[in-house]
């Protein structure tokens, strides 16, 4: 059972003009509800729960901020390599 | 004092002390709804099933409005897809939940609280456009809130035994009420001590405490606190030793009570043989039992503008003939003095249809509302005139501005009068008629108002909101409208002086008028006509019957001479101190302050 403790942890940023604002951080969410693992977004410390908006939200994130990407469980792998793409993409923004 | 005593302090309202429960009914903007504490299982079920529902109906309404804006502008829906996440957000839902069931709050409270935290740590973030996304919270939960609202009653006035009410603010309807509720008390933190909440509440004796900052999230429900309305002190988690304290002071209150109310009835004559006269301002027929209990010579301001705020529809004149003519039975032989509709500013009747004024004070109100909607005003006319055949009743004009208002004014009492002897309704052909002197603009022009009238009456505490701009609501500015202010005594100087060219007596109905501290200098200026909070008659008739006229006249000469308000206070103040010692302990909270 070594899939169970399943640790992944990525680094992104955040490159889009106006940052994590409403809409990133619905797809951060929607993408997050597709996997099974749990995944956490953490700055400076602070972490919060993908899954959760206002949490994603309340993390502050403006352009140029630096986050980790924790991801925890069966498709950790997946799903912290999703959220890159996503950061990569700059949430299909400028 | 145990250390997890508190102590609230805001402005003394309306005197005596009590202990009670506390019960806090706050507002959302222009939602309002109250805060419970439930206790049993059963009650924190239903609680969070209608949570859900709520939640539910939200997420119903949302939908079907998010498919509508989908067929039409389908770039839009995001903001809606947005709001649906946050309403099953877990800050927003999940937390609220939590509190019902772990902390007993009732479901209203439970999401304010949740709404609070969100907001809070929102208000840390610096990026202002992710910041700015708090307005899509609030929109959700106002949204919530409305549904919560909507199903249970919208404003509850508890009832129950030893509550104490804490509320953002009372409007007068509802500080009326509370009489014979089972409020014993509250506190708000809005108002100041001459707002009209404080006035009513101290005609009902129920002691209050105003102003105070913060108060519905300092004070939580259900929590024992004991109310100073004297001090304006609140007193949260009180030991026995501190309500044992207070529980001692409130007997000694009561009892200063009782002993001035003795023979407050009988007339109040300076010991050198100057004869006045001590007046109640009521506002309902159901105050006309405290004219008799402390003792006024009769009413020197009957408000009229509560029928008129507490009926859903216009009043008919009967409605308004039935509410004056008990009052005017029920106190004859003595005088009432009943002010026309003083609506407007404040007060506004919600139904007639005027834009909200941006300085409601300089606004259409009182007399100038009444000239401008004749048929009310005419109305009210009518039914005054018909009640004065019950005893002895005189009409005033609130808000005279300019002669031409009393003449107008004047020229519609006698159509008036010209319908009812046609009709063969009795009314006193004699009936006075006074003008309210409360604007600068009428204290100029005192000398060509008096002949037009039968007698004045100052109207302190709009003349002093005038005379010195100072808006008495407003906590920034409250402590500079001062009533001995040297602009304030100039005025009323000048009004006596000139009223008494053409012999019209001058009474005064502000709340200054109550208030021992004030009372030597007035009567010294000359005003021998006071009418006031009928709480404070006994101390009032207490002190005119210990001072002589000369007296009071050789003070007000002093304070004359004095350029500051702080020297006329400390001056009063030392005076009150010196001579009656147990009414500067008492008397000012007495008096309606």
């Amino acid at each position: 059972m070594p899939e169970k403790s399943h640790l992944v942890e990525r680094e992104v940023w955040v490159e889009n003009r106006l940052g994590i604002h409403a809409r990133p951080a619905t797809q951060i969410l929607n993408l997050a509800r597709q996997f099974e693992a749990e995944i956490v977004l953490e700055k400076d410390g602070c972490v919060a729960n993908a899954r959760e908006l206002l949490s994603v939200l309340a993390l502050d994130c403006p352009q140029g901020t630096r986050l980790v990407v924790r991801a925890k469980g069966a498709d950790a792998r997946d799903a912290a390599h999703a959220m890159v793409q996503l950061f990569a993409r700059k949430f299909g923004e400028t | 004092m145990s250390d997890t005593t508190r102590i609230l302090t805001g402005i003394p309202a309306s005197p005596g002390i009590v202990v009670g429960r506390a019960r806090v009914v706050s507002d959302f903007g222009d939602l309002q709804a109250a805060f419970r504490l439930l206790y049993t299982d059963q009650e924190r079920q239903a609680e969070v099933r209608r949570f859900q529902e709520a939640v539910e109906q939200a997420q119903a309404d949302l939908t079907r409005l998010r498919d509508r804006v989908a067929a039409e502008f389908p770039e839009h829906t995001h903001l809606l897809e947005l709001h649906l996440l946050i309403l099953k957000d877990q800050m927003l839902h999940d937390e609220p939940l939590r509190l019902i069931r772990e902390e007993n709050l009732n479901a209203e409270w439970a999401l304010h609280r949740a709404y609070e935290r969100v907001r809070e740590l929102f208000s840390r973030i610096e990026d202002p456009y992710i910041r700015g996304r708090i307005q899509d919270v609030e929109s959700v939960y106002r949204r919530l809130m409305g549904i919560l609202i909507g199903q249970s009653p919208r404003r509850l006035l508890p009832t129950g035994d030893k509550v104490i009410l804490v509320a953002r603010d009372l409007s007068p309807a509802e500080t009326t009420q509370m009489a014979g509720s089972g409020v014993v008390g509250f506190i708000t933190e809005r108002g100041g001590r001459t707002s009209h909440t404080a006035i009513l509440a101290q005609s009902f004796e129920i002691p209050a405490v105003v102003g105070v900052d913060n108060a519905i999230r300092e004070i939580a429900p259900g929590e024992e606190l004991i109310l100073d309305g004297l001090s304006g002190r609140v007193i949260l988690h009180p030991d026995q030793e501190v309500l044992e304290r207070y529980r001692r002071r409130q007997a000694e209150f009561a009892a200063f009570r009782e002993e001035v109310t003795t023979n407050a009835a009988e007339p109040a004559t300076t010991p050198d043989g100057f004869a006045t006269r001590v007046m109640a301002n009521i506002e309902l027929p159901e105050e006309v039992h405290l004219v008799g209990r402390y003792g006024a010579d009769g009413v020197g301001l009957y408000r009229t503008e509560f029928l008129f705020l507490r009926l859903k529809h216009l009043p008919s004149e009967e409605e308004l003939f039935d509410d004056y003519r008990k009052v005017v039975a029920a106190l004859a032989p003595r005088l009432v003095t009943i002010r026309t509709l003083d609506i407007g500013g404040d007060k506004f009747l919600h139904r007639t249809d005027y834009v909200p004024e941006m300085n409601p004070a300089l606004g259409l109100r009182a007399i100038r509302f009444c000239l401008k909607e004749r048929d009310i005003f005419r109305r009210q006319l009518r039914a005054i005139l018909r009640a004065s055949a019950y005893g002895r009743v005189r009409v005033m004009f609130p808000l005279i501005s300019s002669v031409q208002e009393v003449r107008e004014a004047k020229s519609l009492i006698e159509e008036v009068k010209a319908e009812l002897r046609r009709e063969g309704l009795p009314f006193d052909e004699e009936m006075p008629v006074g003008a309210m002197i409360e604007v600068p603009a009428a204290v100029t022009l005192c000398q060509m108002l008096a002949p037009e009238v039968n007698f004045f009456s100052i109207g302190t505490n709009d003349l002093i909101q005038y005379a010195l701009a100072i808006d008495r609501g407003n906590k920034q500015v409250a402590a500079m409208y001062q009533p001995l202010h040297p602009a304030v005594l100039r005025m009323v100087l000048q009004v006596v002086t000139a009223a008494g060219v053409s012999g019209v007596p001058v009474a005064m109905c502000g709340e200054m008028a109550g208030d021992p501290l004030h009372l030597p200098i007035l009567l010294g200026l000359g005003v021998s006509e006071l009418s006031m909070n009928p709480l404070a008659i006994p101390v009032i008739k207490r002190v005119i019957r210990s001072i002589t006229l000369a007296e009071a006249q050789a003070m007000a000469s002093r304070v004359l001479e004095m350029v500051s308000v702080e020297e006329i206070n400390d001056y009063a103040n030392h005076f009150l101190k010196e001579r009656f010692p147990e009414i500067y302990r008492f008397g000012s909270a007495l008096a309606g302050l």
